[in-house]
């Protein structure tokens, strides 16, 4: 069996690091991306033919590439809406309950009160 | 304040009558032995230091006889099995159906920095066994994240979408993690109620190790259904799956005792039970409009959030009107227990404060008076152990002062005759006889119980083994409870004086205590054992017998921390049969599945890293960076200062690497879509190959051709 990189004559050799950095940042993206490898190796080919000299070019023309076929960069539900982890908001309030902690001084503050506003007058709250 | 239907349910009567007899079994024999325990000291109870001691003895006789009577009413009840007021009667000969298609039900899970494996395996146990009693349309899950570490945050993320995936749970289960993690668990779950609350009628509430049976989990929905009254039903969790010797005792204990003394708690409580903070179903709508616990006013450990929230939810529950129950005799409901002596104390210091901020609550204004003898009952939970310490030092300080004082022969009264000093040793033997009738004629209550359910025990494996496990038990918890005893002591005073608690996370694997870990904690307890034995000792040698087995523990601390972590030590005694509990005689269903769910494979990916480099993944792994950015709220724009902040954080991390970014810093980038994604380009688009190494962004050798 003759694999397609053994024959330099198919496939042109990437000579300088920079090109060797380019094609494994692709095809470990594609590879990430977890999508068919016929299909990724596709793409990663396309985009080295592109931009084959540096990793930053390749990536690019990648991402370009992607943003055609039809990837976004948010996962999407089966509705094609941005997925959420969470369901829609039904709000409602949660007020602390009133605890009066400590009833006997309250209650004497109170008759305190009513009695200064009896004997004195004062504002009342009808 | 009331909105049920029953501010006076019928079985309050015989709640009343039950809870006298209570009272009157604690009160008398306490009298009688804080008579005896005066008629022993030798100004029988006259001087200032006796009086304390008899005092603090009373009070201690009484908090023991509270938990024999519970264990004796717990066996009755448990003996005749006929109980008109069991919550579980409700849904008898019932199948496993849920009448009401609107009696929704959310199941909460609060997580917090919690490992995610075990997170995800729980929830894969309880929603396959929920999935086989065909009632499960009707629950709803909910992870709800505290959590603060970022690694951990996007690993959740991952599993909650994994998850969601592999069991096609989208639009059942759900993840929301809070930005702010105010009030805690009980915020979590009010922030749960703020926006999905309405949608629910009831909600089950676990913690983070908890595991329920689908058909628990149904027929409490059944029991809420045909029981309006009821606003919280508890469920008595059963310890399980851990392997140290500690842990394993705990886990014995807690299924040979524990049963007996959840029926007696029912026995005295009826509808004024306790809610435990998990493993426990909850009626919404007044649990929203009744139960939001306050802060406290003031600073310092006794102000603020209040930590032991769970009981101040039940008070106010019952304080509107509905009835908060144990099912003592509902099974299905599993928790773990903490691995190690260190976790159980790091624990208890948490669960210290919060109940002794009780302290603050015992006069509420409308609480139920049962409630707060509930408080009193928690907040003695942890006292108890610094008057046992107090009246330990007492006894040993007049025993030191036996020494250097002189008995008074002839007191201000005149009288022809000396009052000579009496020591009657069968009253002291009398006295240590009844005390230790109270601590441990229990346990052989609950070997009776299990006997008479089979006589062959085949459930603890055997008779013998059942025996020898409840001495070993006993041996052990006896030689722990002093260092039990000084940390609580520690904690209370410690409270009081004003130190706070962290929020930590709780361990839950059975990793052991380290020899440098366990002097590190127990240093100042040995010190503190062998100063009071050798003062003791030297003082008079006669009553350094009475306090030796106290003082040894004390100084055995740190060796019995490290000894009792060791889960080989709990693996020898489980193959002995020694400590077996029924779940490890037959495993149930959900424990089996908890255990084939926690050896699932890793998912495969093509990059170097493991699934803990949550946030390196999240920069990297470009299927992680979209589901964490996709699940962000949608990017504003922050304040110039802000974003400048933010974009040499980015340069900060693209050219150092993330081993460069402090946790906080990973905090940051992670909240911030834009930046995040920038960061993600800069890193696939690295020139160097060092850069891009950093990240984990490289191919093996054979693949990349070198």
């Amino acid at each position: 069996m003759t694999f397609p990189a053994e024959r330099p004559e198919a496939t042109p050799a990437m000579n300088t690091p920079e090109q060797r950095a380019a094609g494994d940042r692709v095809l470990l993206y594609v590879r990430g991306l977890g999508i068919r490898p016929a299909r990724g190796l596709a793409l990663a080919a396309r985009s080295l033919e592109e931009a084959p000299s540096s990793p930053e070019g390749a990536m690019d023309a990648l991402e370009r590439l992607l943003r055609e076929e039809g990837f976004s960069p948010d996962l999407l539900d089966r509705g094609g809406r941005r997925i959420s982890s969470f369901p829609p908001l039904n709000r409602t309030v949660m007020v602390a309950e009133e605890m009066d902690r400590l009833p006997w001084r309250t209650s004497l503050v109170r008759f305190l009160r009513r009695w200064r506003r009896e004997l004195f007058g004062g504002k009342t709250n009808g | 304040m009331h909105d049920a239907g029953t501010a006076n349910p019928s079985w309050n009567r015989a709640a009343s009558w039950r809870r006298i007899l209570l009272l009157t079994l604690v009160f008398l024999p306490t009298l009688a032995a804080a008579r005896t325990m005066a008629g022993l000291l030798p100004s029988r109870g006259g001087t200032a230091l006796e009086i304390l001691l008899v005092a603090v003895f009373a009070v201690l006789f009484a908090w023991i006889s509270v938990g024999f009577w519970t264990a004796s009413m717990g066996f009755v009840l448990l003996l005749f099995k006929n109980n008109r007021f069991s919550v579980s009667r409700a849904g008898e000969g019932m199948d496993l159906t849920i009448a009401g298609t609107d009696a929704r039900t959310a199941v909460l899970i609060p997580i917090y920095n919690e490992d995610v494996r075990r997170v995800t395996a729980g929830l894969r146990t309880v929603w396959t066994s929920l999935g086989k009693t065909g009632s499960s349309g009707l629950f709803d899950f909910f992870l709800l994240s505290d959590t603060t570490d970022p690694d951990i945050w996007v690993e959740e993320e991952e599993a909650w979408h994994r998850f969601c995936r592999e069991e096609n749970a989208s639009g059942r289960v759900f993840y929301r993690r809070r930005s702010s993690n105010s009030r805690r668990k009980s915020g979590n779950v009010a922030d749960f109620c703020r926006r999905w609350g309405k949608n629910y009628r009831y909600m089950i509430v676990f913690d983070a190790d908890s595991v329920m049976a689908g058909t628990t989990m149904v027929r409490m929905v059944q029991s809420m259904e045909a029981r309006p009254d009821i606003g919280i039903l508890q469920t008595p969790p059963a310890g399980v799956n851990r392997e140290t010797l500690i842990a394993r005792a705990q886990q014995f204990a807690n299924h040979v005792y524990g049963p007996m003394f959840a029926a007696g708690l029912h026995f005295w409580q009826l509808g004024d039970a306790q809610y435990w903070g998990h493993n426990a179903i909850i009626r919404t709508e007044p649990f929203m409009k009744h139960c939001q616990v306050p802060r406290l006013p003031g600073k310092g450990p006794l102000g603020g959030d209040i930590l032991s929230h769970d009981f101040v939810e039940a008070a106010l529950m019952r304080r509107a009107g509905y009835g908060v129950w144990l099912a003592y005799d509902i099974g299905g409901s599993w928790e773990e227990t903490p691995p190690t002596l260190l976790d159980e104390l790091k624990r208890d210091r948490r669960w210290c404060q919060g109940n002794l901020q009780h302290m603050r609550l015992i006069f509420t204004r409308g609480l139920f008076p049962t409630h707060r003898a509930l408080f009193l009952n928690g907040i003695l939970s942890y006292g108890s152990a610094l008057l046992w310490l107090a009246f330990l030092l007492l006894s040993s300080a007049q025993a030191v002062a036996d020494v250097f004082f002189e008995p008074v022969y002839f007191s201000g009264t005149k009288t022809l005759f000396p009052q000579w000093p009496v020591w009657h040793p069968h009253w002291a033997l009398t006295l240590l006889g009844s005390t230790a009738v109270l601590l441990f004629l229990p346990k052989l209550f609950s070997m009776v119980l299990i006997l008479v359910k089979d006589p062959q025990a085949r459930a603890f494996g055997g008779r013998a083994n059942l025996a020898s496990g409840i001495l070993l038990e006993v041996g052990l918890s006896t030689l722990l409870a002093p260092v039990r005893m000084i940390f609580h002591s520690l904690f209370v005073t410690a409270t009081l004086l004003g130190k706070s608690v962290g929020w930590g996370t709780q361990s839950r694997d059975d990793r052991g205590t380290s020899w440098g870990e366990a002097v590190a904690a127990h240093w100042w307890g040995t010190l503190f054992g062998a100063a009071w034995g050798g003062l003791v000792y030297l003082a008079n040698p006669s009553f350094f017998p009475w306090i030796s087995p106290i003082v040894a523990s004390l100084l055995l601390s740190a060796p019995l921390s490290v000894f009792t972590s060791r889960a080989s030590l709990g693996k020898a005694f489980r193959n002995a049969g020694l400590l077996l509990i029924p779940e490890e005689v037959e495993l149930p269903d959900e424990l089996a599945g908890l255990e084939e769910n926690l050896r699932r494979p890793e998912p495969y990916t093509p990059f170097p890293l493991s699934r803990k480099q949550g946030f390196v993944r999240a920069v990297v792994d470009p299927l992680v960076h979209a589901l964490h950015t996709s699940l962000l709220l949608r990017y504003k724009k922050k304040a110039p200062a802000r974003e400048n902040a933010l974009e040499e954080l980015v340069e900060k991390a693209a050219v150092k690497g993330p081993g460069s970014l402090t946790r906080r810093e990973k905090m940051e980038l992670l909240k911030d879509p834009r930046h995040l994604g920038e960061l993600h380009r800069r890193v696939w688009e690295a020139e160097s190959r060092d850069g891009a190494a950093q990240w984990g962004l490289v191919l093996p050798p054979s693949e990349s051709g070198e």
